[in-house]
């Protein structure tokens, strides 16, 4: 339910060196934790479900950037899925970085950002702390206004 | 001679003089000079001479304690008198008891059995009392011998048994169309045809309101939005007349205009005719608002049976695409969105989103708009929960689009589940019908009676074996209490048979109901198919293929059986996935007791809800959905599917509309999401974090979270009963 909207196939990767304090993940941050996958058996099990998007989150998969790379494009000319991506990373030192910045074409959503303890919010939509965003990187989905409808409690 | 003896509980045995002579001696026994064994016997046989065929048990007591004054062992009539008094008091010690549980308040299963009654008020307290009196008169004189050795075996359940003498049945769809044209008579009012949206949601209340009375279960309206949709029109056509008298212009042309949708818009910039009507719609669209929000409310607050229960209401909507119908659906949709009273969540009446290809469900529908919408209202205050008029079973080829009156073919469900659709004696249709009577069989016991047998092939066939005899017997108890059903008069049901019911409208006064109330059905449920299949091979069906499969054939096989019974017997029988609200804990209690603690079996407090794969096992939405899906179709007289979601489902409805995509993928009936909703009773913050004791935004200790419970919400744990509650803390989540 937290891995973004609508049902996903959640990519958990192991290796992360963010350290965020409170982190809900730390069992994650070891290189050594999880165990190998291919592209291509990844594919297979995103593939297999019809119903759901897929996220990236981890660890963070900006450590492993080159696969996630390929299995992001793959998922993109393959499927019809949208891809939501967690990183500790700030959206501008992706850009910042050449290596980085090459799997930004194939992600529809940047989540980004350390995670601050001492801001924690558990009111916010799909995000721990206040200074992580939830980035569009190909341009906002028009919003959802049906006619007549009431306000819908505003989502921070 | 005296032949018979007349027993308390009405059953009749041969005369003994040794059960005479056996109570005199006790009586002796404890005074100074002992037994008399030879005026014991004289006195037995005096008895036993009378000139009578046949006396009851306190008429012997009577003649013996006479015989007794009138011998020289006056003594032994005082003990015998103080003995007779000493069991009498015994025996209704154990009634005595229940009525204290009952009087002080206590919270257990006896109070508890319901979770939407209130049995600590005044008159929850009667019907309490009434309710377990009549479970004993029920038990000794209205059930025949088989069926009573068998629920006293704890293999079936007869549900709303304090119900069963007053021949009440369950439950209505009401066509509200009868009531809307034609007024009621209900108490000592009359009210005339309603005329415009208020009139006809206060008559929508008192309709399900009055006949709850008359019967024993749930009130339903099939189909909200088609019903309604006409008095959206008067309204709008009452404010024409209005702004026409108020501007002094003739806009009476106005109330023949098409209207593509009520929708309000700022009157500025228009002149004339224009802002005439759009005026008359802004009005119209704010009254119908009010309308729902006074059903809404009305639903929630009118108690019925004696004033300790709100109605079990539900109300189906989302097919109707007519401009009025669709006013109807989104003003209920945004009422309950913004919820009753201070914003909080209706627990009353459960709706139901009527889910139809090409009508409600597709992007390209005309209802799809509020398809989300509803999606959107769920994931906030649970309702409403999703009736895939797509599946195989819920479809009519008599559908058809431009049929005004289409609804009549469409599948409607009662909230908990009840579904009644098929019929073999009229019309297919789900309105103007509902169930007579549920009685429910426990498979587990009858698995965990066969475990025993080491070999599986065989173990499995005395397992049919044993489910065959069930059903038989669940069968004849049905046709029993049908039969004594169908001897109540129309008067009995003055609102319920006065044209509400499938073809009671024709009945005279003093007319019984047996020429209608074949339209019912009678279910035969059962519960813990999950630990039968633990019982019989040692796995669910949610973890095991084989376990899947023989799951199947055990349900399977129930419906074909349950269909030769509709035959035999001539009554529409169906078969039930039980929610069992009251008997999750009452037949794993018993079972405990019988076989002890058996892993997976018995060893929790409830046995799983009918063929649902067990609360506590972890699975993604969609194996769930692939497990439970195939059950459905063969539990014609209703099944449900629950997937439990956890954080915030408000951040996420487009979740709720992927567990719809799940239930259209696998042909599932009837299904809702089940997630956490806090709700801060001081200012009302929201959030749905597990266990949350105090609100983060006022600190406030006043935290009321919503669950649901067999298809209903309830505000707070207090009223669930132990059986339920340990279910609950046993729910985990599917990701």
């Amino acid at each position: 339910m937290a891995d973004g909207p609508g049902f996903r196939t959640a990519i958990y990767c192991a290796g992360c060196r963010h350290a965020c304090k409170g982190c809900h993940n730390p069992q994650s941050w070891s290189f050594e934790a999880g165990r190998w996958m291919d592209v291509e058996d990844l594919l297979e099990v995103i593939k297999a479900d019809d119903l759901s998007d897929v996220t990236f989150s981890g660890g963070d998969p900006f450590y492993q950037v080159e696969a996630f790379t390929e299995l992001a494009r793959r998922i993109k000319a393959e499927t019809r899925k949208t891809i939501w991506c967690w990183t500790g990373f700030t959206l501008e030192e992706i850009q910042a970085s050449e290596e980085l910045s090459q799997m930004l074409p194939y992600l529809d959503v940047l989540v980004d950002g350390p995670f601050i303890l001492e801001q924690r919010d558990t009111d916010l939509l799909f995000r721990g702390s206040p200074n992580q965003r939830i980035i569009y990187l190909h341009g906002k989905p028009p919003e959802d206004i049906i006619p007549g409808t009431v306000a819908l409690e505003p989502l921070r | 001679m005296v032949k018979r003896v007349l027993k308390r509980d009405g059953r009749r045995v041969d005369f003994n003089n040794q059960k005479i002579v056996a109570a005199i001696l006790k009586a002796m026994d404890v005074t100074e000079n002992g037994e008399d064994i030879v005026l014991a016997a004289q006195i037995a046989h005096a008895i036993s001479q009378l000139d009578k065929e046949e006396m009851t048990v306190e008429e012997i007591q009577d003649v013996v304690e006479n015989h007794l004054m009138n011998s020289p062992r006056q003594e032994v009539a005082k003990e015998y008198i103080r003995y007779r008094n000493k069991r009498n008091i015994a025996r209704k010690a154990k009634s005595n008891e229940i009525f204290e549980t009952i009087i002080q308040a206590q919270a257990n299963d006896i109070t508890r059995e319901n979770a939407n009654m209130n049995a600590d008020t005044p008159a929850g307290m009667m019907m309490k009392f009434a309710s377990e009196a009549t479970k004993s008169y029920v038990d000794e004189c209205l059930l025949s011998d088989p069926v009573r050795e068998a629920v006293a075996g704890n293999y079936i359940h007869i549900h709303d048994k304090d119900y069963y003498p007053t021949k009440s049945l369950t439950c209505i769809q009401h066509p509200l169309d009868i009531i809307l044209e034609h007024g009621l008579r209900a108490g000592h009012g009359e009210s005339r045809p309603a005329k415009r949206i208020e009139t006809a949601s206060v008559l929508a209340c008192i309709s399900m309101e009055t006949v709850q009375n008359e019967m024993h279960g749930g009130q339903a309206i099939p189909a909200f939005d088609f019903y309604l949709a006409p008095y959206v029109r008067k309204t709008y056509e009452e404010e024409v007349d209005k702004v026409s008298e108020i501007a002094n212009v003739d806009y009476s042309e106005l109330k023949k205009a098409k209207i593509d949708d009520y929708l309000k818009h700022d009157l500025v910039g228009l002149q004339g005719k224009e802002r005439a009507q759009q005026h008359a719609i802004n009005q119209t669209v704010g009254r119908v608002h009010q309308a729902m929000e006074a059903f809404v409310h009305n639903m929630n607050t009118i108690h019925s049976r004696g004033g300790n229960q709100v109605v079990f209401s539900s109300i189906n909507y989302g097919t109707d695409t007519s401009a009025e119908g669709r006013c109807i659906i989104r003003e209920i949709l945004n009422t309950t969105y913004e919820g009753v009273g201070n914003g909080s969540t209706a627990i009353f009446p459960i709706q139901i989103w009527k889910k139809k290809r090409g009508v409600s469900y597709l992007p390209e529908d005309p209802n799809y708009d509020l398809y989300k919408f509803a999606c959107k209202v769920s994931a906030r205050r649970f309702f409403p929960n999703f009736l895939n008029l797509d599946a195989t079973y819920n479809q009519d080829p008599e559908w058809k689009a431009d049929d005004p009156k289409r609804y009549i073919h469409e599948v409607a469900t009662m909230g908990c589940r009840t579904r009644v659709y098929d019929n073999r004696f009229g019309p297919k249709t789900s309105i103007g019908r509902g169930n007579l009577s549920f009685t429910t069989i426990n498979i587990v016991k009858l698995a965990i009676e066969c475990m025993g047998i080491s070999d599986k092939e065989q173990r499995i066939g005395k397992f049919f074996e044993r489910l065959d005899w069930a059903l038989e017997i669940s069968a004849r108890q049905l046709d029993e209490r049908f039969q004594f059903q169908k001897t109540a008069l129309k008067k009995q049901f003055p609102l319920l048979m006065n044209g509400l019911w499938l073809g009671s409208g024709k009945l005279d006064p003093d007319d019984t109901i047996e020429s209608v109330i074949n339209q019912g059905t009678l279910a035969i449920g059962f519960i813990g198919l999950a630990e039968c299949l633990i019982a019989l091979i040692g796995k669910h069906h949610g973890e095991s293929e084989e376990a899947q499969e023989l799951g199947l054939r055990i349900v399977a096989f129930m419906r074909d059986k349950i269909n030769g019974f509709s035959e035999k017997y001539q009554h529409n029988y169906s078969c039930f996935a039980t929610p069992a609200e009251g008997l999750a804990g009452k037949f794993t209690k018993r079972d405990k007791k019988t076989f002890g603690v058996l892993p997976g079996i018995t060893d929790k407090d409830y046995y799983t809800n009918s063929s649902h794969v067990p609360v506590y096992y972890h699975c993604t939405p969609e194996h769930k959905a692939a497990i439970e899906g195939p059950y459905h179709q063969y539990e014609g007289a209703g099944h449900i599917f629950y997937v439990e979601i956890d954080g915030d489902a408000t951040h996420n409805p487009e979740a709720i509309m992927r567990i719809v995509d799940l239930m259209d993928k696998y042909n599932i009936g009837y299904g809702s999401v089940n997630h956490n909703r806090n709700r801060c009773l001081d200012c009302g913050y929201e959030n749905a974090e597990k266990d949350l004791t105090e609100c983060p935004h006022c600190h406030g200790h006043h935290i009321d979270t919503l669950q649901r419970i067999t298809g209903y919400l309830v505000g707070t744990t207090d009223r669930w009963n132990a059986g339920k509650l340990a279910e609950l803390k046993d729910r985990v989540v599917h990701k």
